[in-house]
């Protein structure tokens, strides 16, 4: 249960989450909880830059600055995408034709729980890669920065995202479930001097929205 | 001559080819690349991988056609879709030519998109997408359909449908189960099984997703409920990925060793998916080709489901709500009218809430689309409440539309002994699957005996079997007339039950409640007469679960008839306990949701303003009611009401409030108003609306959190607020703009690819519409995006819609700074 980030995205600053707030939350990540159908599915491709700035990663190419400089130095990457399943999709809408202030609580604490499952699984991925001597670079997702979001069909294409754990793409582009999150991680041969001032973490740096309520502080 | 597929299963077992992607890409075959070009680039390659599975012994080939659909392959793309079907079945059929022995199963894989609500693809169009398909591939020659590696049970409907409709082929369906035995989409494997055979299938089972070793546990489950024969296609193993190729956990030899234990278990028809080679099928074949075929036997249960779930019905009593249904309530018949879903779905909530299985669904009032209403209702409960739906209505067009659309197998309510009523309802149960009420009564009227009852059951019965419908799927109803106009009237329907189980071996239903019709305390009697009718053998009752005398009956009659184990569902409600549900009213079901009342005990003197400021649902309804009695409405809405509201607004604005809270009291404050529109009604006043406003999520977005955020807090502002929903086409808003004269239109876009669609509504907006007021908001907005794509209005937050809606409507001034202030 994530009750500081659920209340993070519900635009609440530190402590300042009221008693009645506090319990609507908690029952929230319990019926949340049942609900979610947490899976997710990675696979490793090549990656080739070229000259003109463009970046091969084996089942497609593109073009963007910050995913470039977040893959400088490595050699493949693994493509990754996880997601809560319907059943998430449903508990929230259910609860927007019944009770808002449910729905929105949900809405919050799904995204923190995604953002939370999606951590769990990194850390896995992250932790075989060191067995193997790699370390492997912050996720970075279509649609952040310039990483532009029509890659999305050919990345989920190539990790069969739909039939092994559910993420459809609507024609605008969105996933659907919509509480799902596709991928990028560079691989690098080794840790320390590469990463270093590229490790964002969880940061929102090359997010261009900068009137974002939910931006975090450079901290 | 060869015989059918058909008699070949029923002979021996069958054998199916294995994968096709994974042998593509070992002959180059690129990641990206559309298999199924490869029909006209490589038809060599194709003829020569069919051919290899055949002389592997396999004896059904799959079609490489499983992403072949017009929405992997847009009309005008460099390959027509038309073409690589037509190709896809020749290659096959070129290889039994070759070999002098198999069949070719056209291959429908998912289309690859998410269904509507919860995704864009709407189920007339999948319907659509398949038929395409299905006509082209059986003219080209395929021997039966293969709809595949489905994962949402709705999908899988729409394929099977088209097959069905378009040709007159034999129909298998395999579905992917996780471990758990469910669908990706939630469905378990009884609901599903129940779903396809109610659909007509003639062969259904699981493919893809996991290897032969996981496959048994779901097999087995599969065995219990399936009566028609059951595929086996499994992956070569559990897939890992070893130096970026996929490598299985375990090989041919093993894979054949495992799929004949799969074999003495009770599989008809086998094969394999991802990663199964013609070798490992050689081996399958090999171990599995000379054992005995046996059949499943016809498991003859009645069942219904929802998207999630089957609810069997038999000798354990299933409740069917009866509350959804206008008869006799006037603001039900006024929320359909209104297209009010919330008041439907409320309804329909709280009987799940008291313990229903299954929802009776009516909707039928006069003067109203009753087929569009109908489907409207389906598609909306079903996409919120997963149990099953009762269709209820004598509207036969309105019956297969939501017979058609349902995300399960339904209940139908109802056909009758008339000649008439058969020949209408049969067909759509056979077509569609369903379990139907059958009413004892015919062109004769009802029989006052139960052997006339009776005789009406056992003519439904043969006129069913006519059309290839089972007993199973037929529920007499016994038909309970009034016992104030006849006394005998209660024992005919008591004797019918017993009868129609012990000498006909049926399943019974009744609407309980029509028992007690003219009589005070009706709930007395009803709780009775339902107590001796399950009794008396009946399976499932049409009652009103939010009662408490019928509930206490059920549990009562569960306890007493070893139905339910060490009493632990009547204690479980009635015991008392740490949750205290057992005093709840009516008996609510503990747990589902939790209490609304978040905060501790309030004092109990605390006034509806700080109800409302503080989000009380329960003790604002308590406090208005109070209130009424001393003051008028009006003056408690102005003096009491609205400046709570505008408080929270203010407090919201100031960053002292939050969204959750903002939202609480929203719903306080309309729990309140609820109370003081019914009173209001009863004095023959109504409340005045400032003015319509139309909501809408712009084409191409399926979010719709924020646009009902905003929707909610303009009613509390007495705003009528009309609801288009989300992936509204620019058109229909412009035109409903233009029809209802709004002032003010509310637009939501939740990411950068759908503001274009924004941007054309505002365009066409100005058109049709250039008195109106356009405002917008959502994630990727911002002031200065707004103004460049025309909007009037940028609203940061929902309480900024509410500002500008003020300013437009009432002409209140924004004040200086405040959020959400005009673009222009």
């Amino acid at each position: 249960m994530n009750v500081e980030e659920t209340l993070r995205y519900l635009g609440y600053g530190r402590g300042q989450g009221d008693l009645q707030t506090l319990k609507l939350v908690e029952e929230c990540w319990q019926e949340l909880e049942q609900a979610a159908a947490r899976r997710s599915c990675f696979r490793e491709y090549p990656l080739a830059f070229s000259d003109s700035g463009q970046l091969d990663l084996g089942c497609f190419q593109t073009k963007s600055l910050a995913l470039s400089k977040n893959l400088k130095g490595c050699q493949a990457v693994v493509l990754f995408a996880a997601t809560l399943g319907v059943q998430t999709d449903i508990l929230i809408r259910r609860y927007s034709r019944l009770e808002m202030s449910r729905a929105v609580v949900l809405q919050a604490a799904a995204a923190a729980m995604l953002e939370d499952y999606c951590d769990q699984v990194n850390e896995e991925i992250r932790q075989e890669y060191e067995k193997k001597g790699l370390s492997l670079r912050p996720r970075f997702s279509p649609g952040y920065g310039d990483f532009p979001l029509e890659c999305q069909p050919a990345l989920l294409g190539a990790l069969e995202a739909g039939k092994r754990v559910g993420i459809t793409l609507t024609d605008s582009l969105l996933m659907a479930p919509s509480k799902s999150v596709t991928a990028v991680i560079g691989v690098s041969p080794a840790e320390g001097s590469a990463a270093e001032g590229l490790c964002i973490g969880k940061g929102c740096g090359s997010c261009g929205k900068r009137d974002c309520a939910y931006r975090r502080e450079k901290s | 001559m060869r015989g059918t597929i058909m008699e070949e299963i029923r002979r021996r077992k069958v054998f199916f080819d294995g994968g096709m992607g994974s042998l593509l890409q070992a002959r180059g075959l690129k990641a990206g690349e559309l298999p199924e070009t490869w029909n006209l680039l490589h038809p060599e390659i194709l003829r020569q991988i069919h051919g290899d599975y055949l002389g592997a012994g396999c004896d059904i080939l799959t079609t490489n056609t499983f992403g072949a659909n017009r929405i992997k392959y847009p009309a005008g793309g460099a390959f027509s879709l038309k073409e690589i079907t037509e190709a896809g079945v020749a290659n096959a059929r070129e290889a039994v030519k070759e070999a002098g022995r198999g069949y070719v199963a056209l291959d429908l894989g998912p289309t690859g998109k998410l269904l509507k609500p919860l995704g864009d693809l709407d189920f007339d169009h999948a319907c659509a997408v398949y038929k395409e398909v299905v006509e082209t591939g059986s003219r080209a020659g395929a021997d039966l359909v293969l709809v595949e590696t489905m994962s949402d049970g709705y999908e899988a409907k729409a394929a099977i449908l088209a097959a069905k409709e378009n040709c007159g082929l034999p129909v298998f369906a395999t579905m992917i189960f996780d471990q758990k035995g469910k669908l990706l989409t939630g469905g378990s494997v009884e609901s599903t099984v129940a779903l396809l055979e109610g659909l007509g299938v003639d062969a259904l089972g699981i493919n893809c997703g996991l290897g032969p070793v996981q496959m048994k546990e779901i097999l087995k489950e599969l065995l219990k409920y399936a009566s028609v024969p059951v595929i086996v296609n499994p992956n070569a193993g559990l897939p890992r990925s070893q130096d970026g190729r996929t490598v299985y956990d375990i090989d041919e030899n093993e894979f054949a060793a495992v799929m004949e234990e799969i074999a003495d278990m009770g599989a008809n028809v086998l094969g394999g998916c991802c990663g199964t080679t013609p070798g490992h099928i050689k081996k399958l074949v090999e171990r599995c080709r000379d054992k005995e075929q046996r059949l499943p036997a016809r498991k003859g249960r009645t069942v219904v489901s929802s998207y999630t779930h089957a609810v069997v019905i038999d000798r354990d009593p299933v409740i069917i709500g009866e509350r959804i249904n206008p008869t006799g309530k006037s603001r039900f018949k006024q929320a359909l009218r209104d297209h009010n879903l919330e008041y439907i779905l409320q309804e329909g909530v709280t009987q799940e809430d008291h313990g229903a299985h299954v929802l009776d669904v009516n909707v039928g009032l006069p003067g109203i689309d009753e087929a569009g209403m109908m489907e409207e209702v389906v598609k909306e409960l079903q996409s919120v409440i997963d149990l099953p739906l009762q269709i209820d209505t004598s509207d036969i067009g309105a019956m297969e539309r939501a017979m058609r659309i349902y995300n399960g197998k339904p209940l139908i309510n109802s056909v009758n002994g008339k000649e008439e009523s058969m020949k209408a309802i049969f067909p759509l149960v056979k077509h569609y699957g369903g379990v139907v009420v059958a009413l004892a009564l015919d062109e004769g009227g009802i029989p006052d005996t139960a052997q006339g009852r009776l005789e009406i059951a056992k003519k439904i019965y043969a006129t069913a079997a006519e059309y290839g419908i089972g007993k199973e799927d037929i529920l007499i109803d016994g038909l309970c007339l009034t016992v104030s106009s006849d006394s005998k009237g209660a024992l005919t329907t008591l004797e019918t039950l017993r009868r129609v189980r012990d000498e006909l071996g049926g399943k019974t239903i009744l609407g309980v409640s029509n028992i007690s019709f003219g009589l005070p305390q009706r709930e007395i009697i009803n709780g009775a007469f339902f107590t001796m009718a399950m009794a008396s053998g009946l399976n499932a009752a049409i009652i009103n679960p939010n009662s408490q005398a019928m509930m206490q009956s059920y549990y009562s009659f569960r306890a007493l008839s070893d139905l339910d184990s060490q009493c632990g569902d009547y204690i479980g409600m009635y015991g008392g306990g740490p949750s205290g549900a057992g005093e709840a009213p009516g008996g609510l079901k503990a747990g589902r949701r939790g209490p609304r009342e978040v905060l501790g005990p309030a004092p109990g003197s605390m006034g509806l303003g700080d109800c409302i400021r503080r989000g009380l649902k329960e003790k604002a309804h308590e406090a208005v009611k109070a209130l009424l009695k001393e003051r008028e409405a009006l003056d408690i809405i102005n003096e009491e009401m609205i400046p709570a509201l505008d408080n929270v607004g203010k407090g919201f604005e100031k960053g002292t409030v939050f969204l959750p809270q903002l939202l609480m009291s929203a719903e306080a404050a309309k729990a309140a108003f609820e109370v003081i529109k019914d009173e209001m009604a009863r004095n023959g006043q109504s409340q005045e609306k400032k003015g319509t406003i139309i909501l809408a999520t712009v084409k191409g977005d399926i979010h719709d959190i924020g646009k009902n955020i905003v929707k909610v807090l303009l009613e509390n502002y007495s705003y009528q607020v009309v609801d288009l929903g989300k992936d509204v086409p620019p058109e229909k808003i412009a035109q409903e703009a233009a029809d209802r004269k709004v002032p003010l239109v509310g637009l939501s876009a939740l990411m950068t690819t759908t503001v274009p669609g924004m941007e054309e509504t505002i365009r066409l907006l100005r058109e049709s519409a250039p008195w109106a007021k356009v405002m917008v908001g959502g994630a990727v907005l911002t002031e200065e995006y707004a103004r460049t794509i025309g909007a009037d209005c940028y609203c940061r937050d929902a309480m900024a819609s509410v500002n500008y809606a003020e300013s437009v409507i009432l002409g209140k001034e924004l004040e200086h700074g405040e959020k959400g202030a005009g673009t222009r």
